[in-house]
């Protein structure tokens, strides 16, 4: 196979994917008991007039086919329809909160890749011992701990308390964004450096346990080298499974963490929009979420052979 | 302004309190509470605060907690707290509605009445938008005609139902023709119904008006800044403002939207925030105690009520609203749910929206009336004899603060003590609100919990809408007496003569409790140790109170 070709088929799958998934994002709107247009009039007295062309407005009027074909036409253009709630453009909405979702899931990527990554390899570098055993316990501690407690937690300690870190708001300007996105970001990476740290830990010591690995030990090869070269190197494709896997994780839980520290990103938008019945909102965020998570395992699983040679020779090397 | 009077509000027995306002000149009004018992243990005490110390100086900038996002600030849109509160201080309306809820002219200079059916304005003079354009008698009759407009969708439009024209009629002014007599047209252009945006700046932002990219051009002691979405909304002073007395005191105010309830009060009580409205319950007592700022108690129009949705139920018989009423420990309910502050009430008005109202009106609106004191056993005999017990009732409650399960806890609770089982629906916040607007989320509901606060200085906006057919008569309510008393009352223009009328409606809404009152409490507010000048009424709704806060 060449790679041309296995990207072309990917690349199939994924558009595949995303169209089912966009026909399923927009029809489960109509399950969800409720009209939008009640809740656009909050309980006010409308004139009847003003109900039908505030129905005819947001094309709601239309069967539900002519809907989604509308809807998807605008999507395929940048076009997500207009908010509910905030009289806007979804992307305009969606634009406005990005950022501070992204930083959060990038600030708390690298924390997860860092933390995760250095406990699960010394804790596979020293199966059985007590350190082994101390990040066991760590982590498994840190996984018992859901986010929403962790931001209370935080904000108790370093907020109140200690007044280290401010409690709420994404801040100004680079650095202030980070300095607001600390805490938030720990909050958000507590429970995905567990899956990464262990994850990591069982496949180097699978990894370890392996002929090739003893060959290379008794050839008299460094400790460090063969660790390097051919324990770590073939540990890395179930961690970057696991690793397409956190992005969607985080992009949802991230809903959590926004609204414990007051943060504008789309995880709390999300939940509003929902309860708001703000659909073309929820529509587009469920979309991105869903686009982000089945992109970068394509991505994922064109990489993995250049990283692992053995992956792109088939499954059964493994 | 010197500190302000303030006045008791807890007192045993019916009776009316009242007390000169000396910095404005106006008597605020308050109804002690009847139904405490007198071995209650520590009431909690407390005072309405008219206005704060006024400012030593000017500020930078200071900032609020704002509960929740606004949806909009096009003033067609702006229809709850956290909307309004802002609003407030950007756009103004023909009339102005003040702290102690009486209206004075606004944008309108004066205005005239000199048909029942016309009302005509006389538009200031030296007034101009924030873009420094003027404001002209055009600008008045667009953003008025918005309402009207039905692809606008205007969430005031039941201000304007009886509206047949609005037309410039001079250099200045602007005529409104009603289709009859209505008396209280004039009395909604204090509220966001009046708001006069300029018409280029409509014209120009279409769609976008409002939004947190489009924003507001308007007449108010502050301009629109910054709209962060999800995160803030920064006003700034405007040197051009007409009017002296309300020229803001700070450059910059900063609304911060802050959801959580304790994320507000970490904030208020650390000092990270100056100020908010709207005060959690829970929070009261911290706040209370707080060394960072005060915690103060203003003027409401609010009635805390039980709206019957369903008279086709055991509920359609009067008696069995009585005792249900009579079954609720409405004090408890007040002591759980707002710690104390607030008095159990037997009418769905408070005193505060009679302005203008006769004595006699007042004695007969607030004393005349049948109480309904706690009373289980005559509770129990009124359901027996209406032959419902053992009949289920369905309460449908959403978790929208804490003191909604109060609520929930305690109908349940007095329902079943007379022999009525009770169905508790927990929904989602959204599902409850559809509860206002959609008849069909009403289908199979007895029971659900609401505030109503009023928007105009005048009680008989309540009672319109108990009227048979109006869209907020949710249990359908009928009484061909109470329409024609309020029918009639809404023709009446002299405030006095109406409000006797006012009174009626008043009498028989109590006597046949279509909602069932249980308490009003005072609007709450924290002002932070670093500013002052607010003054604590529910009209920070509609009067640009911001402008008033400066340098402590």
């Amino acid at each position: 196979m060449t790679t041309l070709r296995r990207v072309a088929g990917k690349l199939g799958a994924l558009l595949l994917t995303l169209f089912l998934a966009s026909l399923l994002v927009f029809f489960s709107r109509f399950l969800v008991p409720g009209d939008p247009v009640s809740f656009l009039l909050r309980g006010r007295k409308p004139s009847p007039e003003a109900v039908a062309q505030v129905t005819a407005q947001y094309g709601l009027d239309l069967p539900p086919w002519q809907q989604y074909l509308n809807w998807l036409t605008g999507v395929l253009q940048g076009d997500f329809g207009r908010s509910l709630q905030y009289r806007q453009d979804v992307s305009q909405v969606i634009g406005d909160r990005l950022p501070v979702t992204l930083g959060l899931v990038v600030m708390a990527g690298t924390m997860i890749a860092v933390v995760g990554l250095t406990a699960g390899i010394v804790a596979s570098l020293n199966r059985g011992k007590v350190l082994d055993r101390a990040v066991l316990i760590g982590l498994t501690v840190l996984g018992a701990i859901p986010s929403f407690v962790g931001s209370i937690v935080l904000i108790a300690i370093f907020a109140v308390q200690l007044g280290w870190f401010p409690s709420f708001g994404s801040g100004e300007g680079f650095f202030d964004t980070i300095y607001h996105l600390v805490l938030p970001s720990i909050a958000l990476a507590i429970v995905f450096v567990v899956l990464v740290g262990k994850v990591t830990r069982s496949s180097m010591v699978e990894q370890l346990g392996r002929e090739h690995v003893e060959v290379a030990t008794s050839r008299g090869l460094k400790r460090g080298t063969v660790i390097r070269r051919h324990v770590f190197r073939n540990s890395i494709g179930p961690i970057l499974t696991v690793s397409g896997v956190l992005v969607a994780g985080l992009l949802v839980a991230s809903s959590i963490v926004e609204a414990a520290f007051g943060l504008a990103g789309i995880g709390s938008l999300l939940v509003a929009s929902v309860d708001r019945l703000d659909f073309p909102v929820v529509q587009a965020i469920v979309l991105l979420i869903v686009t982000a998570f089945v992109v970068v395992n394509a991505i994922i699983d064109v990489l993995e052979p250049w990283i692992d040679p053995r992956a792109a020779a088939g499954a059964g090397a493994r | 302004m010197s500190p302000s009077p303030v006045m008791p509000a807890r007192s045993t027995g019916r009776r009316v309190a009242s007390l000169v306002a000396a910095g404005l000149g106006a008597a605020l009004v308050l109804t002690g509470c009847s139904g405490a018992e007198p071995e209650k243990a520590q009431p909690a005490e407390w005072e309405l605060t008219a206005q704060t110390d006024a400012p030593s100086g000017d500020l930078d900038s200071f900032t609020w907690a704002n509960y929740a996002e606004p949806y909009s600030l096009d003033y067609a849109y702006a229809f709850d707290y956290a909307d309004n509160m802002v609003l407030a201080n950007v756009c103004e309306s023909l009339m102005r509605l003040n702290p102690d809820w009486t209206l004075s002219p606004g944008l309108a200079e004066s205005f005239a009445h000199p048909t029942p059916e016309t009302w005509v304005y006389e538009i200031r003079s030296g007034v101009t938008f924030h873009d420094g354009t003027p404001l002209t008698a055009a600008d008045v009759v667009a953003s008025m005609s918005r309402h009207l407009d039905p692809a606008v969708g205007s969430s005031w439009y039941s201000n304007y139902q009886n509206v047949a024209s609005i037309e410039q009629t001079g250099d200045m002014q602007v005529t409104v023709t009603m289709t009859g007599p209505d008396s209280q047209f004039n009395l909604g252009m204090g509220g966001s119904a009046g708001v006069i945006e300029s018409a280029a700046t409509l014209a120009e932002k279409g769609a976008d008006y409002g939004n947190s990219t489009g924003g507001v051009n308007c007449t108010g002691p502050f301009s629109f800044g910054e709209w962060q979405s999800g995160e803030s909304i920064t006003l700034e002073r405007y040197d051009g403002y007409w009017d002296p007395e309300l020229t803001a005191r700070s450059a910059e105010v900063k609304f911060i939207f802050m959801n959580d309830a304790n994320a507000r009060t970490n904030a208020l009580k650390s000092g990270e925030v100056d100020g908010g409205w709207m005060i959690p319950a829970d929070a009261v007592p911290q706040l209370l105690d707080s060394d960072q700022g005060d915690m103060l108690f203003g003027l409401n129009t609010a009635v805390n009520n039980l709206i019957i949705s369903d008279l086709e139920g055991p509920l359609g018989d009067v008696r069995v609203r009585q005792a249900l009423l009579m079954a609720l420990d409405r004090q408890g309910i007040v002591d759980a749910a707002v710690k104390g502050y607030g008095n159990t009430t037997d009418v769905l008005t408070t005193e505060s929206v009679w302005d203008g109202a006769s004595d006699a009106a007042i004695a007969s609106a607030f004393g005349d009336i049948e109480e309904y004191p706690y009373d289980l056993e005559a509770a129990k005999k009124l359901v027996e004899e209406a032959g419902v017990a053992g009949e289920e009732l369905t309460y449908v409650t959403a978790p929208i603060s804490s003191d909604f399960n109060v609520y929930a806890q305690a109908t349940a609770a007095a329902a079943e003590a007379i022999g009525l089982k009770v169905n508790i629906e927990t929904v989602t916040p959204n599902a409850y609100t559809a509860l206002f607007s959609d008849p069909t989320a009403r289908e199979g509901v007895d029971l659900f919990y609401t505030s109503w606060y009023l928007s105009s200085p005048d009680p008989l906006e309540m009672y319109s809408v108990l009227r048979t057919g109006e869209f907020s008569n949710y249990g359908e309510w009928s009484n061909p007496e109470f329409d024609a008393v309020v029918n009639e009352a809404l023709t009446i223009e002299d405030p006095a003569a109406r409000s006797e009328k006012t009174a009626e409606a008043q009498q028989i809404a109590n006597e046949e409790l279509p909602w069932l009152p249980m308490f009003e409490a005072p609007v709450t507010l924290f002002m932070g140790e670093r500013i002052t000048g607010v003054a604590p009424s529910i009209a920070f709704l509609y009067y640009p109170w911001a402008a008033t806060i400066g340098a402590r």
